[in-house]
């Protein structure tokens, strides 16, 4: 079987491969026949082996000194079950691609990244080894960096990857900052060895100060330090606070890419780190990761209230999502987290393919008419319950099981994630209530914004013969490569595929293959107060929202134009303080280098050089006057001495003759006297 | 008495005044002239000195033929000088000095 995984694994780098040298539409065949295979082979996989024994199979890889480093897969529970989810998920989004970028110009481009990205990420939860799941992690990151800056000439798609890239690699220094760690206590990599059952990491426990294991102590502050890289890991791929800017800019990118990556699969690999290192934690560590979830998960519930954006809705339901699920990792609910991360899968890919179509067609009447709207915006929206009925089934669909309405998987993961919390905050301090209060709180606001979506886009009139009464509209729902997807995901999002018993998490078949076994005897009062609750409340707010968007009654409880609105629209301003803060002083620093590289470091260069030409120059005088001076003095000698000789040559005959007699003369006297 | 040593010094100045004569006009046929008075004073010395040869008369034959190439050079002189005049249409020595540097 483990041979069969790998198979499912490699297909789409194969089709990888494939896509780098074809062009056309071809691509995207071969990309989703890949994904279509995996997905078969996954599904023989998980009917095999779930819930059997866990398979490890591994190679030596190389050696370095005397350090060995494996190569090769587990296969427990965790890695089949995301083997599953990640292909199950991806085959409706690479048909819907087929489509949605059909008239692109890099469709070939599209699909190679999109299949490397499936690959990275299918092959990041079957790895058994730190130093492969680290590469992968960094993989995963790559490929989302080039899907969201797929349309490379906008402006705003490459700063939102530049952001999304940046901010992944500080996640990533965390996570190697972690591994190092641990790797310098347990001396090893391997996932089973360290955190299996009575593994390395849950024999290592704190004596005075020292973190004790099988072999090796070190200072307690290094499992912190451990601890707080895998925290900024989980921040960074998975959006929490603080690290979460990226993701709403990471919408710039097409939206099936959206779909698949920013809601389904690679945030969940944070979820997924979480799992595969649950043993490490100790109870403070968890205390922490669930107040980080929760405020994380409230603060993005805010935003999405007051976003006009379809797509950043989505984006910052998504970050609350993932907030409840890092929430659930924190207080103990293993098996809930996983759940939720499975069922979020599929209602938020739903929920982004929906939008997807809907922005498709508003770009068509956008097109179609000249104007100058953005198709994106949900104020522009609206009736379109009539024109594109099946979208609307499916939104919602999708919409009931994010609020958590009952008969959806939603329903069974949220709750199970919420009844969790109170019984784990009555373990605690009474400070530890805000946590499930909070939850609560956000579990309402969910549904008020989700309530505000669907009935802004498909209800009412359609907002754009605003802006221009006379539109022509061709909006309807799509071919089938539109309609396929948006069926088998919604199918996904009802309770019969994980549960026969709507309204009992615990029988789920999910839930029951990840818990331990005693956690099912406790029912306490919170299993039915909660449900109840939460859902009428959860009811009457969207009845609420029904009123203020669709009834236009004015009852609204907070004005559109206090601090509180404007705090939600902009983000709660952490775009502009991270601008501020990290931003503009690494610019700064950047620009001052550059000042001093002009000024300092090229003034030294030019004073040299300058030195060199005065130099020169003085060389060149002693050249031409001193030298040169010399040869013409040679020169002007020997000239006078001939000038001087050939005086002497007159020409007139009496002159020649006289000075032979004067030699001669000379001569005699010179011979008589001496 | 007349001795050598007269003829010897007559001889002499007659020898410088035509070396005068050579070297100071500016007549082409000036300094023949010059020439012939050396010619003539080496004859006069010739003859002064042939008063000891009374046996083959050598100083006399000497003198005679120096003579007669006297006449000869002279002859040939006045060609030259002919030539010079027709050339150069002077014959003023000064004048003809194209072989100067």
């Amino acid at each position: 079987m483990a041979y069969h995984a790998l198979a499912a694994v490699l297909l789409p780098l194969l089709a990888f491969v494939i896509n780098c040298f074809i062009k056309g539409k071809a691509t995207g065949w071969v990309s989703t026949i890949a994904i279509l295979l995996s997905a078969v082979i996954s599904i023989i996989v998980f009917s095999h082996t779930f819930n059997g024994g866990a398979i490890h199979l591994s190679r030596v890889w190389f050696t370095i000194g005397d350090t060995q480093l494996y190569a090769g897969l587990l296969l427990n529970n965790l890695s089949i079950l995301m083997l599953l989810l990640v292909n199950l998920i991806a085959l409706p989004v690479h048909i819907f691609s087929m489509a949605y970028m059909g008239h692109d110009q890099r469709y070939g481009r599209y699909f190679t990244c999109l299949s490397l990205f499936c690959f990275s990420m299918l092959a990041l939860v079957v790895v058994d080894n730190m130093v492969l799941f680290y590469t992968f992690w960094e993989l995963v990151g790559f490929s989302s960096y080039l899907l969201i800056g797929f349309w490379y000439k906008k402006e705003k798609a490459i700063q939102a990857n530049k952001k999304a890239f940046i901010m992944n690699r500080i996640g990533d220094v965390g996570l190697l900052i972690a591994i190092l760690v641990i790797y310098a206590q347990f001396h090893t990599f391997d996932l089973v060895k360290l955190f299996g059952q009575g593994g390395l990491v849950s024999q290592s426990f704190f004596k005075d100060g020292l973190w004790i294991a099988p072999g090796a102590s070190i200072p307690a502050i290094w499992q912190y330090i451990a601890c707080g890289g895998i925290f900024l890991a989980v921040c960074a791929k998975s959006a929490q606070f603080p690290l979460h800017t990226w993701l709403p800019d990471a919408m710039e990118g097409p939206t099936s890419v959206s779909a698949l990556i920013h809601a389904a699969t690679m945030v969940a690999a944070g979820i997924f780190l979480l799992g595969r290192v649950y043993p490490m934690f100790n109870t403070a560590e968890l205390d922490a990761l669930a107040f980080i979830g929760c405020f994380t998960a409230f603060m993005a519930a805010t935003i999405a209230l007051t976003q006009n954006d379809l797509k950043r809705i989505l984006a910052f339901s998504t970050i609350s999502q993932l907030g409840f699920m890092v929430m659930a990792m924190g207080i103990n609910a293993y098996a809930s987290s996983l759940f939720h991360l499975v069922t979020h899968a599929f209602f938020k890919c739903l929920l982004f393919l929906v939008a997807g179509v809907v922005i498709h067609e508003m770009q068509h009447v956008k097109d179609e008419n000249q104007l100058d709207i953005d198709p994106q915006n949900i104020l522009y929206m609206g009736g379109l319950r009539k024109r594109m009925p099946l979208t609307f089934i499916a939104a919602i669909i999708g919409g009931a099981a994010l609020v958590g309405l009952p008969l959806t998987s939603g329903y069974l993961s949220k709750d199970g994630i919420l009844i969790q919390a109170f019984e784990w905050s009555d373990t605690k301090s009474i400070g530890y209530k805000i946590v499930p209060i909070m939850m609560l709180i956000t579990s309402w606001l969910t549904a008020f914004y989700v309530a505000r979506l669907i009935f802004k886009v498909f209800f009412g009139k359609l907002r754009v013969l605003d802006v221009k009464p006379v539109v022509i509209c061709h909006i309807s729902d799509g071919g089938w490569q539109y309609r396929v997807p948006l069926i088998l995901l919604s199918l996904c999002c009802l309770f019969p595929v994980f549960s026969l018993d709507p309204l009992l998490y615990e029988q789920s078949w999910l839930f029951k293959a990840f818990t331990t076994a005693d956690h099912l005897e406790r029912m306490n009062i919170y299993h039915t107060i909660i449900p109840a609750g939460l859902n009428i409340l959860s009811i009457a707010v969207i009845y609420l929202a029904y009123a203020i968007y669709i009834q236009e009654r004015k009852m609204l409880p907070f004005a559109q134009n206090n601090w509180a609105f404007d705090f939600s629209y902009n983000q709660w301003y952490f775009n502009k303080a991270y601008n501020t803060i990290f931003v503009k002083p690494v610019l700064a620093l950047g620009s001052g280098l550059f000042w001093f590289d002009r000024k300092v470091v090229d003034g030294f260069i030019r004073l040299l050089q300058n030195i060199l030409l005065w130099l020169s120059k003085v060389a060149d005088v002693m050249d031409r006057y001193v030298i040169d001076g010399f040869l013409h003095l040679l020169t002007a000698i020997v000239q006078y001495i001939g000038n001087f000789v050939r005086s002497f040559q007159t020409g007139r005959v009496q002159y020649y003759l006289l000075s032979m007699l004067a030699v001669i003369v000379a001569w005699f006297i010179f011979k008589t006297l001496i | 008495m007349i001795s050598l040593t007269h003829y010897l010094v007559v001889s002499a100045i007659l020898f410088c005044i035509g070396l005068y004569v050579v070297l100071v006009k500016r007549n082409a046929i000036q300094i023949l002239i010059g020439i012939e008075m050396m010619l003539n004073a080496a004859i006069l010395n010739l003859v002064a000195f042939g008063q000891f040869d009374r046996h083959n008369n050598g100083g006399q034959m000497f003198a005679l033929f120096a003579i007669v190439l006297a006449a000869a050079t002279t002859a040939v002189a006045l060609a030259i000088v002919l030539n010079v005049y027709r050339r150069y249409k002077t014959i003023d020595p000064d004048k003809v000095d194209q072989l100067k540097d």
